[in-house]
């Protein structure tokens, strides 16, 4: 996301240091702008629009966009810069525009089936039914964890540049009823919602989500792991996930596409998450949370980001070739989640994959692309590109690599490996997806794969 | 279905907004410097390269200077220094 970024440096430029500062966008982020002002305190900020899209767009067509109209106002966009930096400004904006607002605990009464508008209308929703969270629901919802209902969560925010919004244990609880999850999924629920990684990212790239539980809690909770395991056909599943979305867009202040959400397309993940259990007793290796430093026997959740996936089944002679390839065709930035059946887990094993580093390895070695390719990526310019350019190895490195060299596709940190499945059919996919990245998280340090135990 | 329920908000807590004050207008442009910030999205380098051409024709009154933010996803005080120290005002972009 970018025009929140915009933004936000020029709102620094002004209030902090005193400069005037016109932030241009492309037109089609106006009213995430205009939102994006508002609750950062300064509503009329200094702003001018260009047409939609800027990218790839050359110098001369660059040149026009310039000598051309301002979309937004209807007027010369150059008119539009320099003008708002004499135009004088009212005693209001020299101060921003502070508010307040509050969220009242009980909705007024109504009839089930205004209610039920009522939240399409508020979109609170996911336009699939839900189930009203009455108080009665509730506090059965809030009988599955040991937590206080007034207990802060964490805190959810859409995109970088907006506010955070917080939550108690209570509002986890209302947006999982509304799910349709049982009591006893509440644990899990709120782990997911303690990473503080929303489920409703704004991003223009619509990323959606991936939900892997580990531990104990798999089996107290009947979730499956086996034949159907990323469908729909388990109910603590496809509640689990969908309280996430729900979750995330309720208790970050929404995600209304053009304000608070800007994915081109949308992504069908989001529905639930693609939330499952990692078969561990099937796998060959060591399971997810305890790759990334809990227990065995502790109940674990880890959340990924993802944005789409590709499929293949079994190995056969040409493995190797075939993987290389079906990667090779993917996103140098947004990583790879190995999503494997057992049977393919096992038959990796047997040719000397021992561990999941090894396989990890083997992808990070072998997946290779030339480096004019690499660089020719929207995420790689936009997110890569500001990494090499402060000397972070090993990208510093890729850039200055020749155009023909081949580099890594991905470093191993967002190289990952998931058992799961019935074992029907040798299925295996590369969903490509990684862990939220550090630069984006609400500190730099929060794991992504977090105790379900903490609150049971 | 006619009897009325009660239940409860799904939405969580905003924090209160503070204000955040706009700098002053400048007075004139004429022989103002203004920075022109690539903030590092994608041609938003070729942009601000653009802008400062157009500016140099046809508006030579202002004078420019293309600088690049360090990470565009992260403030960059260094440079607004800079700007503050050594310009009038700026122009940032592109966001997209």
């Amino acid at each position: 996301m970018c025009a929140p970024e915009v933004s936000g440096h020029a709102i620094e430029l002004e209030s902090e240091y005193g400069v005037p500062a016109v932030a241009v966008h492309a037109d089609a982020f106006s009213r995430l702008v205009d939102s994006v002002l508002r609750v950062n305190g300064m509503p009329r900020a200094r702003r001018a629009y260009v047409p939609t899209p800027v990218l790839e767009k050359t110098p001369s067509e660059l040149r026009g966009y310039i000598e051309g109209n301002d979309p937004v106002r209807g007027r010369p966009f150059i008119e539009e810069v320099l003008e708002a930096l004499v135009r004088p400004v009212a005693a209001e904006d020299l101060r921003g525009v502070a508010f307040d607002r509050s969220t009242p605990r009980l909705l007024d009464p109504d009839t089930e089936e205004s209610l039920h508008r009522l939240f399409r209308e508020q979109r609170w929703t996911d336009f699939l039914p839900i189930v009203l969270p009455t108080e009665e629901r509730v506090e059965a919802m809030l009988a599955g964890t040991s937590h206080a209902p007034d207990e802060i969560v964490g805190r959810l925010q859409p995109t970088g540049y907006r506010e955070w919004w917080e939550f108690t244990v209570e509002k986890v609880a209302v947006n999982a009823v509304m799910a349709g999850a049982e009591p006893a999924y509440l644990p899990v629920i709120l782990a997911i919602a303690s990473t503080c990684m929303t489920g409703r990212q704004s991003s223009t790239s619509s990323m959606g989500n991936m939900v892997v539980v580990n531990g104990p809690i798999r089996h107290e909770l009947g979730m499956n792991m086996g034949i159907g395991a990323l469908g729909p056909y388990n109910h603590a599943n496809a509640t689990i996930g969908r309280a996430f979305g729900l979750l995330s867009q309720n208790l970050q202040g929404g995600s209304v596409p053009g304000t608070t959400y800007m994915g081109a397309q949308g992504n069908n993940f989001s529905y639930n998450n693609v939330t499952f259990a990692e078969f561990e007793e099937r796998s060959p290796w060591e399971p997810l949370h305890v790759q990334h430093g809990l227990e065995p026997g502790e109940s674990a959740v880890t959340v990924f980001y993802v944005w789409g996936n590709t499929w293949t089944e079994g190995l056969r002679e040409h493995w190797q070739e075939k993987l290389k390839a079906m990667l090779g065709g993917q996103d140098p930035y947004l990583g790879s989640i190995l999503v494997l059946d057992p049977i393919v887990a096992r038959e990796l094993s047997e040719l000397g994959f021992r561990r999941k580093e090894q396989l990890i390895d083997w992808v990070h070695e072998n997946v290779r692309i030339p480096a004019g390719r690499y660089w020719d990526n929207f995420t790689s310019r936009n997110l890569i590109m500001t990494m090499a350019e402060q000397g972070e190895e090993p990208f510093a490195s890729y850039a200055k690599a020749p155009p023909d060299e081949l580099i890594p596709m991905w470093e191993k940190d967002i190289i990952n490996v998931v058992v799961v499945g019935g074992s029907t059919n040798g299925q295996w996919s590369s969903f490509q997806g990684r862990p939220l990245d550090k630069r984006f998280r609400r500190n730099p340090t929060d794991p992504f794969t977090v105790s379900v135990d903490r609150w049971r | 279905m006619s009897g009325k329920v009660s239940v409860l908000s799904p939405v969580g807590f905003p924090p209160k907004v503070t204000g955040r004050g706009l700098a002053p207008a400048l007075d004139r442009l004429d022989g103002k410097k203004i920075f022109l910030v690539d903030v590092g999205f994608e041609n938003s380098d070729n942009f601000m390269v653009q802008l400062r051409d157009w500016l140099a024709e046809h508006e030579p009154r202002v004078k420019t200077e293309v600088v690049r933010w360090l990470d565009q996803h992260r403030p960059d005080p260094e440079l607004c220094r800079r700007i503050r120290a050594e310009g009038d005002a700026a122009i940032l972009g592109v966001g997209l």
